[in-house]
């Protein structure tokens, strides 16, 4: 056995990415001052408006890289921004933002490329997310998720449930409802109704809040928010309610199991529609969408960024300023389905009458305006991901690996103490 | 079958050129020796000695790579020791490893004795095929084991479905998701194993058998009495050397849970003390808290090469 040592693997690209401490690249400008390099992650359709826009600037040359999940984005942006060659223009995910909103000196301040002139066109909460206890804007969301669920028609009719998406919908006002929609299901199939309880239902509940793991100071308040706890107790009800067929989000078995029909209905944020289609591509035209339980929420969405190091900052907030505008946004929207973070286009009829042939002609449009109409905003911080991901385990431990429902709240906040320290 | 040559002794070199007097030898030719050795000890202090005595160094820090780096002492260390998910991975790891450590050693005992019988045929073919595990990529092994293993489209769990057995979520389960790791380490390093005790096996004079199957000695006697003292030192060898391994065991837990890959699952049932070093400093870029994680690894190291040390040379005085 050889002593291949990670330990000494993982140093040395610690040492590679520390030896080229910042600086060394030099700041902005460079290059030919037009073309730029873009990361995004993957299956996020990036492409499609990096195209339209060569196709109108055909003398731009960009160069998109698309890095991995959203997540393998954000670590590798964290490693170039410490020391290693950092792209022009950067996608980050929502949920990956406050960690490099709490560090703007790695970023260029968007105010000094102009961006005081567009803030306004962008859903308020949206925006001040990327923004910086200084004032620095740091980046310019590209779209929002909204919330619905997606559900397949024909199971629902094998299970003696209505179809009809405003029927459907009906079904559930709240996620006690959902449930119990869910008991049906089971006792009419024998099947599982919902994917999993961590993200169908905790994960969407605990985006409908007023306030989330945070204050409006701040302030931590993930342990002591009724909110949170409520969202939390109604993930653990759906877990051992046995609905749910335990297949966590993203896993590869989770895939399989939603062109097999393994489960009914799976929370459906307007960027998951992609997801479906991709993997499922059997099943087109036998899926709908309904409005989610519960009141108004968001769930995902992202943002551009420009690296402070950047070599061509003004190529890339050229490319920002058209394609991230209201107008670039809608179209954009035609060609991925990714919901526009610009309110003034929602009423526009490109948008307002969109329908999607893959879910049952569902006015997708819509459905994910409407749910963003009447959401409370709330702060996300430097934790909430972290936050986040510890309430998820906990919730998957007692579903799908026998944890006790009783002790599962304080697992998961004793977790999260020691995750965040604090 | 003649056995291979075990011996690695490296033939005698030619008897050197006479010497050029001294006078005439100049700096140049004193110095270039070491320019000829130099390249490799340029590349190992860049990628090497310089990051691995770097990582002490960071391990006194909190160190967020696109922030601040503040020096906090121990601070890391006795946050560690406070953790229970450090404690949690080092259980883990110690668990794998003897899942995997001890059944793959039995195994390649049995193996090794009856691959040296002296009757078997194509002996060359199962020795070499012994290695096939050996040289697949560990992510290949990895991904078919967690497809065999799979709680839903398995093959093992259809077999035990044949037979009437609920599935098993082996992933989710803290006692199936190590016996998984455990069959994958087994499966890639006991053909290896298998070689070493053959080798040494091979330097057993035929004779001592041969001998003592005349004296009366039925097999189970010859394998008792015979093969296993003399397989002793290379025995306490490979035990060593996979304690060390299994510290290190990273692929395997990394791709069997693909929705929490860097904990290994939710409740981190799998994730091993590398693993937990690698969310820590590549998932969180704690960078600080990872080095000290590392610094811990390479103690216990050392501990298990002190150890291996004090064995082999009180083995090699008696």
């Amino acid at each position: 056995m050889t002593l291949r040592s990670p330990l000494l693997l993982a140093a040395a690209a610690f040492a590679l990415i520390t030896a080229c401490t910042p600086g060394a690249g030099g700041g902005g400008g460079g290059g030919d001052g037009k073309s730029f390099e873009f990361w995004s992650f993957a299956a996020i359709n990036q492409k499609s408006s990096v195209d339209a826009y060569r196709e109108k600037h055909p003398d731009v040359d960009i160069k998109l890289t698309e890095v991995g999940t959203s997540t393998e984005t954000a670590q590798a942006l964290t490693t170039a921004l410490a020391g290693g060659k950092v792209p022009d223009l950067v996608l980050i995910q929502g949920d990956n933002l406050p960690k490099f909103v709490q560090q703007p000196q790695n970023f260029v301040d968007l105010r000094t490329l102009g961006a005081d002139d567009i803030k306004g066109d962008y859903l308020e909460w949206v925006i001040e997310q990327s923004v910086a206890e200084g004032g620095e804007v740091l980046g310019i969301p590209t779209d929002v998720g909204g919330m619905a669920v997606a559900y397949r028609t024909d199971l629902f009719a094998a299970a003696g449930l209505p179809t009809d998406r405003d029927e459907v919908g009906a079904l559930w006002p709240t996620w006690d409802a959902f449930i119990e929609t869910g008991k049906r299901y089971k006792q009419a199939t024998g099947k599982a109704f919902t994917d999993n309880a961590a993200t169908s239902v905790f994960y969407q509940a605990v985006n409908q809040v007023s306030q989330k793991y945070y204050d409006g100071d701040h302030e931590l308040i993930y342990d002591s928010n009724p909110e949170v706890r409520t969202a939390f107790d109604l993930g653990i009800k759906a877990a051992t309610a046995g609905i749910t067929a335990g297949q966590s989000s993203f896993e590869n078995a989770w895939s399989a199991g939603m062109g097999q029909g393994q489960y009914a209905a799976v929370a459906a944020p307007s960027w998951m529609l992609n997801s479906i289609r991709s993997n499922a591509p059997d099943t087109a035209g036998k899926w709908d969408i309904a409005k989610i339980p519960g009141a108004a929420g968001n769930w995902g969405g992202s943002y551009l960024a420009i690296p402070k190091r950047a070599q061509n900052p003004q190529a890339a907030w050229e490319y920002i300023k058209e394609m991230q505008s209201p107008q670039g946004q809608l179209e954009h929207f035609t060609r991925s389905g990714a919901l526009p973070s610009t309110p003034s286009v929602y009423q526009d009829d490109k948008l307002a009458t969109a329908k999607d042939t893959f879910f049952s002609d569902a006015p997708t449009g819509k459905i994910y305006t409407d749910s963003l109409l009447g959401l409370k905003p709330f702060y996300i911080g430097p934790d909430s991901a972290t936050i986040g991901q510890e309430f998820l385990n906990s919730i998957t431990n007692v579903e799908q690996s026998g944890g006790d429902p009783a002790t599962a709240w304080d697992d998961a906040v004793r977790n999260i103490k020691t995750a965040i320290g604090g | 079958m003649n056995p291979v040559a075990v011996t690695l002794t490296p033939a005698r070199p030619a008897a050197p050129p006479p010497l050029a007097p001294r006078s005439s030898r100049g700096l140049g030719e004193r110095l270039s020796p070491y320019a000829y050795i130099a390249p490799f000890f340029v590349i190992f202090a860049i990628f090497g000695l310089f990051p691995f005595a770097f990582t002490f160094y960071v391990a006194l820090f909190d160190w967020n790579p696109i922030g601040d780096q503040v020096f906090i002492g121990a601070d890391n260390f006795t946050r560690m020791f406070a953790d229970p998910r450090f404690w949690n991975a080092a259980g883990n790891t110690l668990s794998i490893w003897a899942l995997s450590t001890v059944p793959q050693l039995l195994l390649a005992l049995v193996l090794a004795h009856v691959l040296n019988h002296a009757r078997l045929r194509f002996a060359l073919f199962f020795r070499m095929s012994m290695l096939v595990p050996y040289v697949t990529s560990v992510a290949a092994t990895a991904i078919v084991f967690a497809q065999l293993f799979d709680r839903d489209y398995g093959l093992l769990n259809w077999l035990l479905g044949l037979v009437g057995v609920e599935p098993v979520d082996f992933v989710q389960s803290t006692l199936g998701s190590h016996v998984l790791i455990a069959t994958m380490v087994t499966w890639r390093w006991f053909g290896y194993t298998t070689l070493l005790y053959l080798a040494s096996l091979q330097a057993v004079p035929r004779a001592v058998y041969e001998a003592a199957s005349i004296d009366g000695a039925g097999p189970w006697q010859r394998f008792r009495h015979i093969t296993v003292p003399s397989l002793r030192p290379v025995i306490i060898f490979t035990v060593v050397t996979s304690t060390i391994g299994g510290l290190q065991i990273f692929t395997e837990p990394l791709l069997i849970a693909s929705g929490a890959p860097l904990t290994c699952g939710a409740v981190r049932q799998c994730q091993t003390l590398t693993l937990f070093l690698y969310e820590q400093g590549f998932g969180e870029f704690e960078f600080g808290y990872g080095s000290a994680i590392g610094v811990a690894l390479f103690a216990m190291v050392v501990v298990i090469a002190a150890i291996n040390y004090l064995l082999s040379t009180r083995i090699r005085a008696d």
